[in-house]
């Protein structure tokens, strides 16, 4: 009797915990969701709406960002009364806009994060299917290969790729793909192994199906989720990492408008208290990483 | 277990030469040219040739390799064989022994970074597994999804702006100081484990450990709030896992109080965490680099940037081989530690 009263509480108090944690996935859901969104449109727009080209200077060095009290005054007086616009975000020592560059930079980042996410998304499944279908010797070597990728430092291993083959947006797009592919390797490989085990593989086979219309039509698509819940983070790692790259020397050249270069460029003058150089592109890393595992982190749930 | 030990280091010897056989080759197959970088693109073309073979590049790959190793050698250098990581291009020190050098700066790095981050995240990630609508098991939820994932090269330089300069400029006369392991006017202690401040406590040398400590204060808290976020999420994961399981129920049932239960929840929900920790400490042993470039800690991270910067070969296949080979050594580590921890396993 009183045990069953005992898990009665416990089954409402969970319910509870999962009505409560169903809210919590949603509205990370939608923040992560709005997060992606402004990147991606940034991404397409960014470059073309700055008040100032990112790549060249103006008059102003080192100027500090305007108090941010003045900042509806100044708005208007940009938007309505045709006054020239402020240097929102401050400028850096070069005499660079900080706020034109900030938003430019979603186009470099982005486009870096989500070509090298698609690379090693599309390659990590497709040798994932590939492997978790027909097991044979090749295909077991092929996971060794995997795991010996696997256990390499992953950030060392990125600087010399990239620094080795010319530090260009295209190497290092390629580098990171190559990087983050045995992940999904791995992911695809571990569901498309529970699958065969189900009983609609062996009813495709006996229709007559060939194996790779088995593989691509019906294995594939069961098998997929994992992966693509697993690319929302690694964007986020990928933008990261090609920060990471720039921030030691090791990334993408400057004067391009990048996030971590701009952080890189700013920290040596944070010492000396002009800390809008690097400030405000940190946010914008911090925010978008975080959209993006926002988003991972509710789809994962959904698909639960 | 001793058996079990012993395959396992000899497996990670040969994973981390088979890792710094591969970067061998990629270092060499990439376009970038060492020899131009170090004589210069305006160089004649019979200085390139002589400096070419000087650095032992005009030989085929293949030789280059079996030189490295160890099998030949054909400019009178030892090679892997014979304990020898080549000589760094630009320092013509042993690499080996200039590794040896900025490894344990690393290390301490990350080994205090663990241990904190562990001292936090053990009594968190309980509360909030025992607890799970209270405020910090949600606030201990967004942490880890936030902290998980951020810009740790950002974050180290915000804390030197917040502690160092903000702070000394509201008129802090302590302010934990960015740059370097030590003040100058400050000898380092003689070398035991190269753990600074564990070396300057063993010979009694308070003054320089207090030093010591305070300049790692900055690069530790980093660290900490980076790697916090996942040991919080993991150990909330699995303590909820072992609190849900039956024979934390009979506990309960039995009449056990909620600290007893906890320990014994403890012990069985530990060793999954653990094998996070060593995956931590094997990623954190590349993976600190920037940390260690703001703060100038002049670690293992910093001389490999530094050999990459200068396509140094020798100095990036040794940083590689080692940093490669500390990480595996850190796995089985964990795993050796989960036997010891959770009874179900044996090696």
């Amino acid at each position: 009797m009183s045990v069953s009263a005992a898990t009665g509480t416990r089954v409402s108090g969970r319910q509870r915990q999962r009505l409560v944690g169903r809210l919590m996935a949603d509205g990370l859901a939608r923040f992560g969701a709005a997060i992606v969104a402004t990147t991606l449109i940034l991404a397409i727009i960014g470059p073309w709406i700055v008040p100032y080209d990112p790549q060249s200077t103006t008059a102003a060095f080192s100027e500090p960002p305007p108090p941010i009290l003045d900042w509806p005054k100044l708005l208007i007086a940009t938007l309505f009364q045709g006054a020239p616009a402020p240097h929102w975000f401050g400028t850096d020592n070069a005499g660079l806009d900080v706020f034109s560059r900030v938003i430019a930079a979603p186009r470099t980042d982005l486009f870096i994060a989500l070509a090298a996410g698609s690379i090693s998304a599309i390659l990590g499944t497709a040798i994932g299917l590939l492997t978790g279908f027909s097991r044979n010797v090749f295909t077991e070597m092929v996971m060794r290969v995997s795991d010996l990728l696997q256990s390499f430092p992953v950030f060392i291993t990125a600087m010399i790729l990239v620094s080795l083959s010319g530090r260009s947006a295209q190497n290092i797009i390629i580098t990171l793909g190559l990087v983050y592919t045995p992940v999904f390797i791995r992911l695809t490989r571990a569901e498309v192994v529970v699958q065969m085990t189900r009983g609609y593989v062996e009813a495709a086979r006996a229709l007559g199906n060939s194996s790779w219309r088995v593989a691509v039509f019906h294995v594939l698509p069961n098998s997929i989720v994992p992966a693509l819940i697993q690319l929302s983070t690694t964007v986020g790692f990928c933008i990261l990492l090609t920060a990471g790259l720039s921030f030691v020397g090791a990334g993408i050249r400057p004067p391009a408008p990048e996030w971590g270069l701009m952080i890189a460029q700013g920290g040596p003058q944070m010492i000396t208290g002009a800390w809008w150089m690097s400030v405000f592109p940190g946010f914008a890393i911090s925010l978008t990483i975080l959209g993006y595992a926002a988003l991972g982190h509710a789809l994962e749930q959904a698909y639960d | 277990m001793l058996r079990f030990i012993g395959l396992r280091i000899i497996a990670a010897i040969a994973q981390a030469i088979g890792i710094t056989i591969l970067v061998f080759f990629l270092m060499r197959w990439l376009p970038a040219d060492p020899v131009a970088q170090m004589v210069g693109t305006n160089a004649s073309a019979e200085a390139m040739a002589q400096a070419r073979t000087q650095l032992g590049l005009d030989v085929p790959v293949f030789r280059q390799l079996s030189d490295f190793l160890g099998f030949t050698s054909h400019l009178g250098a030892p090679g892997l064989l014979q304990g020898s990581l080549g000589r760094s291009w630009i320092t013509s020190k042993p690499v080996l022994e200039e590794v040896l050098e900025f490894l344990p700066v690393t290390l301490e790095l990350i080994t205090y970074s663990m241990f904190v981050a562990f001292a936090l995240a053990i009594p968190i990630g309980m509360i909030s597994a025992t607890n799970p609508n209270g405020v910090v098991a949600r606030a201990s939820f967004v942490w880890g999804l936030f902290a998980g994932s951020q810009p740790e090269f950002w974050w180290g330089l915000m804390f030197a702006f917040v502690f160092f300069f903000v702070l000394q400029q509201a008129g802090l006369p302590h302010a934990p100081p960015p740059l370097g392991r030590l003040s100058p006017m400050l000898d380092a202690p003689a070398h035991i484990t190269g753990f600074i401040v564990l070396d300057a406590l063993m010979q009694g040398q308070f003054k320089i450990a207090g030093d010591a400590a305070m300049h790692l204060m900055l690069p530790v808290g980093t660290l900490v709030f980076v790697i916090s976020g996942p040991i919080v999420k993991m150990v909330r994961q699995n303590m909820g896992r072992v609190l849900a399981s039956d024979y934390m129920l009979y506990a309960q049932l039995a009449g056990l109080t909620r600290w007893q239960v906890g320990r014994y929840a403890l012990r069985g929900g530990l060793g999954p965490s653990l094998t996070l920790v060593g995956f931590i400490y094997g990623f954190l042993i590349g993976g600190a680099v920037p940390v260690e470039v703001i703060y100038s800690l002049n670690g293992l991270g910093e001389y490999s940037v530094r050999a990459v910067l200068q396509l140094d070969f020798p100095a990036i296949q040794g940083a590689v081989l080692v940093i490669a080979f500390v990480s595996l050594i850190a796995y089985l580590i964990v795993d050796c530690i989960h036997a010891l921890v959770d009874p179900r396993i044996t090696l």
